[in-house]
């Protein structure tokens, strides 16, 4: 027993000193001969190891790269919704302009801005006053139609009277001139509350939906031409005197940060707003845009000798 | 025989954990389940056999690691035969000193791997064998710990 004991041990002396040696021998075997035995067991035995670290080294790129993607695209996000404001005031700013090069006088450009005290909904603050010649009454306008009146004027600034107010009238007729109505606010509940009310239409007179409303200039606070809205429906109560219409305003006070006041001279703006697609300024814009991407075409041409020479 | 084939089915397991798992983390300290693997094995069988063991694993980590090829051969050769000898004095169920000796295992092999591939300058395998292998071989040691206590091992020594 103790003899095969020992046998036993002599042979783990044996078998350990045979793989020192053998570690020790493939330490210093020559790098090519290393690589190649390397080589060999990899291709043999290793393989699925090696699978299986692949697949880890690529999960852990994953889980790394994730949270670099994900700060990518929030920035992303962030500047897109950015640019879509900017292209939305963008496309407002031009149509002001366009909105400017077709009245030519009797404007007052401004900024309206929206405070946001309760109770102070149908208001803005305009960035102009009596020192750009603004009054009391002075009709405000946005590119796409009317907004309200200006009801207090300061040196520098002014405050508006939005549609959205309830006690807002303008007198209104339908753009052919042939119907009259006084505009006021829907005093509706929920998305009603947005909308304008065409009081005091003749019983005679009616009005298909869609139908364009504009300032009718009567009163003389508000120039005729301005639009306002368009038809949506007849609401006329049974029994009541005249004929009630609900319109559509074109433009809603709270997406305007850009307005144009209207100075008291201004009398007939309906040529003002009779073809904005026509719009003068917005094609001078897009031709000069065409000439400058058509320019940068040229530039980048591959091969274009007149551009290489000196 | 059951526990023999449990034994092979848990080594298998440790190496593919090794190649599975320690990439994943991808941090400095790491736990080394191919010394696990080793020393468990190690613990029933004789030296010998123990040192084929380690010379067999040692060779398949080295052909990953071309440059350093029979470093990991020696140490792990080293480390099995020395803890098959040292079987006597594995303690039974006492966690504490499982993880001893695990941990003193995985050290073992840092210190005879590092020495043996002569890669590293003198600063950094100080810093590597003072600072970040003492780390990963205590990581070693707890995870050698659940894994005995997960796959219910018995580290009583066998002839």
């Amino acid at each position: 027993m103790a003899r095969a004991t020992r046998s036993g041990t002599r042979v783990d002396k044996v078998v350990l000193a045979a793989c020192l040696v053998a570690s020790l021998l493939a330490l210093v075997l020559p790098a090519s001969a290393r690589q190649s035995v390397a080589g060999d067991i990899r291709e043999t035995f290793v393989g699925p190891l090696i699978a299986l670290q692949v697949q880890a080294e690529r999960a852990r790129g994953a889980f790394v790269a994730r949270d670099i993607s994900a700060a990518r695209l929030d920035s992303l996000v962030l500047r897109n919704a950015e640019l879509r404001d900017m292209e939305l005031e963008n496309v407002r700013l031009r149509a002001l302009l366009g909105l400017g090069a077709r009245l030519r006088t009797g404007f007052v450009a401004a900024e309206a801005l929206h405070r946001p005290e309760l109770g102070d909904a149908h208001t803005v603050l305009v960035t102009a006053g009596a020192r750009a010649g603004v009054v009391e009454r002075s009709a405000v306008v946005a590119p796409e139609g009317l907004i309200g009146t200006v009801i207090g004027v300061e040196q520098e600034s002014s405050i508006a009277l939005l549609w959205t107010h309830p006690e807002f009238r303008v007198s209104a007729m339908s753009a052919d001139g042939r119907v009259f109505g006084i505009i006021g606010p829907h005093l509706g509940r929920g998305a009603g509350r947005f909308l304008l009310e065409l009081q005091g239409v003749a019983f005679r007179d009616s009005l298909a939906a869609g139908t364009e409303i504009r300032s009718s200039g009567l009163g003389s606070v508000f120039p005729r031409g301005i639009p306002i809205g368009t038809v949506v429906s007849d609401i006329t109560t049974p029994g009541g005197y005249a004929r009630t219409y609900l319109v559509r305003p074109v433009v809603m006070p709270a997406d305007v940060t850009v307005v144009m006041v209207l100075l008291p001279a201004t009398a007939n703006l309906e040529s003002a707003w009779k073809a904005p697609a026509a719009d003068s300024l917005q094609r001078a814009i897009g031709r000069a845009a065409d000439s400058l991407a058509r320019a940068a075409r040229r530039d980048t041409v591959p091969g274009d000798s007149t551009r290489r020479r000196p | 025989m059951k526990s023999f084939f449990k034994g092979i089915g848990v080594f298998v397991l440790l190496v593919a954990l090794h190649y599975s798992v320690r990439p994943l983390l991808g941090t400095r300290i790491s736990v080394d389940f191919l010394v696990i693997a080793v020393l468990l094995a190690a613990v029933h069988v004789r030296p010998g056999v123990a040192a084929l063991i380690g010379f067999g694993t040692g060779l398949i980590a080295d052909s990953l690691t071309p440059l350093s090829f029979g470093a990991g051969a020696l140490a792990l050769s080293a480390m099995g035969s020395a803890a098959s000898w040292l079987k006597a004095a594995v303690f039974g169920d006492n966690r504490v000193l499982q993880a001893i000796f695990f941990a003193a295992g995985k050290l073992a092999f840092d210190i005879v791997y590092l020495v043996a591939e002569r890669r590293l300058g003198l600063g950094d395998l100080l810093v590597q064998l003072f600072v970040w292998s003492p780390l990963s071989a205590l990581a070693t040691g707890l995870a050698g710990v659940l894994v005995v206590f997960v796959f219910r091992i018995s580290m009583e020594s066998r002839p």
